[in-house]
C-alpha cells in the first residue's frame, strides 16, 4: 500500500491540481474542433475535421523549457510543482521516476527522453518508461506499487505525458474512432472519442516498518507531518493521505483493438480489485469512458457484471479529451480531489443513456460521503485496469516475496541469419494473422510458440494466469516509421494495420490473444537490456500480485533486419536463499 | 469487371497481408467476413476502406457503412463500379 503525498496536472485548463479542479467546477473545457492538422506537430495537411484539448499558442510558450522538447518540459514541469509541495531529496538511491506516454515524442526513443527529464530533475536512478497503451497512467502507478511495496525504492514519481500529433490523431482517425464534437461519454449520441494533452504527476510513498526518517527525504524536514498545501483537502484539512489500497491489471485475450464485448477483462480486474470489500463504500468509478461505441458499451457491461450498477460513475474525458498516457494520473487527481469535497464529477458531455449496462451516470454534480473510489482504464492490446484508492488507510494485501528462475528460454536474433516467416512455416503455420503482424510482434509471438513448443507438456491453465512483462529500448520504432509513410502531406492515407503496432504493448496483446492469458500484461521501456532491472521489476510485479509464474523478457526491433529477443518463462525459486538482509 | 475484380483481389490481399491466400483461391463470391470465409476481422474493414479511397476516390463515413457493402470482393466491385472517383 502506496501513498500520494503531492499532486500536479498541467493541462490546457490550468498548470496547478487547484486550477484544473476548479476549471471542472466551472464546467470548463478546452476541447474544440479543428479543420486542419496545425497546430499539430508534423502537420500541413488538410485533415479530416476532430475535436480535441490542445495548449494554446500562449500556453505553449509559457511552459517550454530552453533544450527540451514540449514534451519533455510539461512533463519535467508538471513533476518540479509536484516535488516542490514535498522535501524529496531527488538524488538519493530510493527515488525513482516512472513515466507513462503512449508516444512521447515520435521519432525520439522514449528512454532516452526519460533520461533527460530524469536528469532535469535530478534523478539519478534509472527512469522506467510505462509505455502499455492508455493503460499506462495506472499501470504506473501499480509498477509503483510494486516496486515500493518491494522495498525497491522509497518513492516513486510517476509522470503521465502525452502531446498530440498528426501521427496520433491521423491514426484514431484512421480507426474511425475520432469525433469532430466534444465527446460524449456513455451517450446515445456519441460519436468517438476526442484527443488530449496534458502532464500529471502524483508523488507515491511506499510504507516503513519504523517511523525513522525515510531515506530520500531531505534531513531538514518532518517526515510524518506535511503540512497542508494550499488548495488540497481544502474541505477540511487531511484525514490521513490519499492510499493506492489495490489495483489489478487483466487483459481480454480477445482482440488487439476491441474491447471484449461483455467486458471481460474489465470486469475481472474490477472483481480481482473489489474481491471481499464492501463496495457500498465507493463514492465513485471514474470510468476510462471514451465516448467510442464500444468501450462504454463494454465498460457499463463490466460494471453491471461487477456489482457496481448503484455505484455514481464519473466520466472525465468530457473536459480534457483521451490524455492517453496522462490520462491514469489527470483522471485520479481530480476524482480525489473531488472525493476530498464530497462531490461526485459530473461528466461533462452525458445528456442521455446508451449503453445497455446498468449503470448511475449523471451530466449534474452529486454528493457522496464516501472516502473511496475505483479507478479504471481500458486500451489497445487488451488491457484493462482497476485502481482502488483510500482516503486513511484501508486493508491492503501482504505481499509473499518472490524470487524467480528462468525455467525455459527461447532467443531469436537477425544475428542467427534465419527470417522470421521461415521459423513461422516451420515450426507454426496455423495462424495468418502472423503476416498482419509488425516485426517486433512476430518476433514476441515466435518466441512464445517455440517456448510453449519447448515447455509441453504445460496445462492449460498454467499460462493464463501468468503475467506477461516485456521490455525494449526501440519501442516500436519500426513501425513508427512505416506509419509515417502513410501521413505524408501529399499522400495522406493512415493505415489502421499499421498504427495499431505503434504501440509496443500490441505484442503482449497478440501473444496473450494466441495462449488465452488474462492476467496482467504490460511493457516497459528502459535505457538499455538491464537484466538485474527487468529481474527486480519481475520479481516484485509476482510478489504484489501473488502469481507464481511468469512470460518475460527483451523485445526488440530497430528494423526489419535487427532485431533480438530472448522470452523466458520463470517459475519461483523453490531453493532456500540465505539471505544477509 | 474482370480486370476490376483481379485488381481488388491483389489490392486487399496486400492491404491486409493475407500472403497464404493465392489469387487462384481467392474466391470473388466468398463471404470476406465470419467463419465460413476469409474470416477478415473490424481492423481489415478499415484498411477496404482506406484501400477504396486510395485507388477509387470512394469515401465512406465509417466501418459500418463499409460491413454492408463488403461481403464479397464481388460485392464490392459492384460498389466501386457504380461510385468510383478515379
Amino acid at each position: 500500500m502506496i501513498s500520494a503525498i503531492s499532486t500536479n496536472i498541467i493541462s490546457p485548463l490550468g498548470f496547478t491540481t487547484e486550477e484544473n479542479y476548479q476549471a471542472v467546477l466551472s464546467g470548463r473545457s478546452a476541447l474544440r474542433r479543428y479543420d486542419e492538422y496545425p497546430p499539430l506537430k508534423g502537420g500541413c495537411a488538410k485533415a479530416e475535421p476532430f475535436a480535441a484539448s490542445l495548449f494554446s499558442e500562449e500556453q505553449r510558450a509559457a511552459l517550454s523549457l530552453d533544450g527540451y522538447t514540449f514534451f519533455e518540459a510539461i512533463a519535467i514541469r508538471s513533476a518540479c510543482e509536484a516535488l516542490a509541495q514535498t522535501s524529496l531529496d531527488t538524488s538519493s538511491p530510493r527515488v525513482v521516476l516512472l513515466l507513462s506516454t503512449t508516444k512521447g515524442d515520435i521519432g525520439v526513443y522514449p528512454s532516452d527522453a526519460a533520461q533527460r527529464i530524469a536528469r532535469a530533475l535530478g534523478v539519478s536512478t534509472t527512469p522506467i518508461v510505462v509505455c502499455n497503451a492508455c493503460v499506462s497512467g495506472l499501470s504506473a502507478q501499480l509498477l509503483a506499487d510494486y516496486l515500493l511495496s518491494a522495498d525497491l525504492y522509497d518513492y516513486a514519481i510517476v509522470v503521465g505525458a502525452e502531446v498530440q500529433s498528426k501521427f496520433i490523431v491521423a491514426g484514431f482517425q484512421s480507426l474511425k474512432a475520432v469525433s469532430d464534437e466534444p465527446c460524449r461519454p456513455f451517450d446515445i449520441e456519441r460519436t468517438g472519442l476526442n484527443l488530449g494533452e496534458a502532464a500529471a504527476t502524483i508523488i507515491f510513498k511506499g510504507q516503513t516498518p519504523s517511523n525513522s526518517p525515510l531515506k530520500g527525504e531531505k534531513q531538514s524536514s518532518t517526515v510524518n507531518s506535511l503540512p497542508l498545501r494550499e488548495g488540497w483537502g481544502a474541505s477540511g484539512g487531511l484525514a490521513g493521505a490519499w492510499y493506492l489500497i489495490a489495483a489489478a491489471a487483466r487483459n481480454d485475450a480477445f482482440h488487439i483493438v476491441s474491447p471484449s464485448p461483455q467486458g471481460d477483462g474489465c470486469y475481472k480486474a474490477i472483481e480481482a480489485v473489489m474481491a471481499g470489500r464492501d463496495k457500498s463504500q465507493l463514492a465513485t468509478v471514474c470510468v476510462h469512458g471514451t465516448a467510442t461505441l464500444f468501450n462504454d458499451q463494454m465498460e457499463s457491461k463490466a460494471i453491471e457484471r461487477a456489482g457496481l450498477t448503484d455505484i455514481p460513475l464519473s466520466a472525465l474525458k468530457g473536459y480534457y479529451g483521451h490524455t492517453m498516457g496522462a490520462a491514469g494520473v489527470l483522471e485520479t487527481i481530480l476524482t480525489m480531489r473531488a472525493t476530498d469535497d464530497g462531490l461526485v464529477l459530473p461528466s461533462k458531455g452525458f445528456t442521455e443513456l446508451g449503453v445497455s449496462g446498468k449503470v448511475s451516470i449523471s451530466s449534474k454534480s452529486r454528493r457522496s460521503s464516501k472516502t473511496s473510489f475505483l479507478k479504471l482504464l481500458s486500451g489497445f492490446g487488451g488491457c484493462n485496469v482497476a485502481a482502488l484508492f483510500s482516503r486513511g488507510k484501508g486493508q491492503g494485501a501482504r505481499n509473499k516475496s518472490r524470487s524467480l528462475i528462468k525455467k525455459h528460454t527461447i532467443s531469436l536474433s537477425s544475428k542467427d541469419g534465419k527470417s522470421l516467416t521461415d521459423i513461422y512455416k516451420q515450426e507454426v503455420g496455423d495462424y495468418p494473422k502472423f503476416y498482419k503482424m509488425d516485426i517486433l510482434t512476430r518476433l514476441a509471438f515466435l518466441a512464445a510458440e517455440l517456448l510453449k513448443k519447448e515447455s509441453l507438456p504445460i496445462e492449460g491453465e498454467a499460462w493464463k494466469g501468468s503475467p506477461l512483462i516485456l521490455f525494449n529500448h526501440s519501442s516500436s520504432i519500426v513501425s513508427d516509421r512505416q506509419f509515417l509513410t502513410t501521413i505524408s502531406d501529399d499522400n495522406l492515407f493512415p493505415s489502421p494495420s499499421v498504427f495499431v503496432y505503434t504501440l509496443p504493448n500490441i505484442t503482449a496483446g497478440e501473444v496473450a490473444i494466441r495462449h488465452h492469458i488474462n492476467c496482467e500484461t504490460s511493457f516497459y521501456i528502459l535505457p538499455k537490456r538491464d537484466e538485474a532491472l527487468m529481474q527486480q521489476i519481475l520479481e516484485a510485479t509476482l510478489s504484489a500480485t501473488g502469481a507464481t509464474s511468469a512470460l518475460s523478457g527483451w523485445v526488440d526491433a530497430k528494423s526489419e533486419t535487427s532485431f533480438e529477443c530472448e522470452l523466458s518463462i520463470y517459475e519461483m525459486n523453490n531453493e532456500e536463499v540465505a539471505t544477509a538482509l | 469487371m474482370e480486370q476490376l475484380i483481379k485488381d481488388l483481389k491483389l489490392q486487399i490481399k496486400e492491404a491486409l497481408n493475407l500472403e497464404e491466400l493465392s489469387l487462384e483461391d481467392f474466391d470473388e463470391n466468398a463471404p470476406l467476413f465470419g467463419e465460413e470465409g476469409i474470416g477478415l476481422d473490424s481492423i481489415d474493414v478499415l484498411e477496404i476502406i482506406v484501400l477504396l479511397e486510395k485507388h477509387y476516390g470512394i469515401r465512406l463515413a465509417n466501418s459500418k457503412e463499409g460491413k454492408a457493402i463488403f461481403h464479397s470482393v464481388k460485392t464490392i466491385a459492384e460498389y466501386v463500379q457504380a461510385n468510383r472517383k478515379k
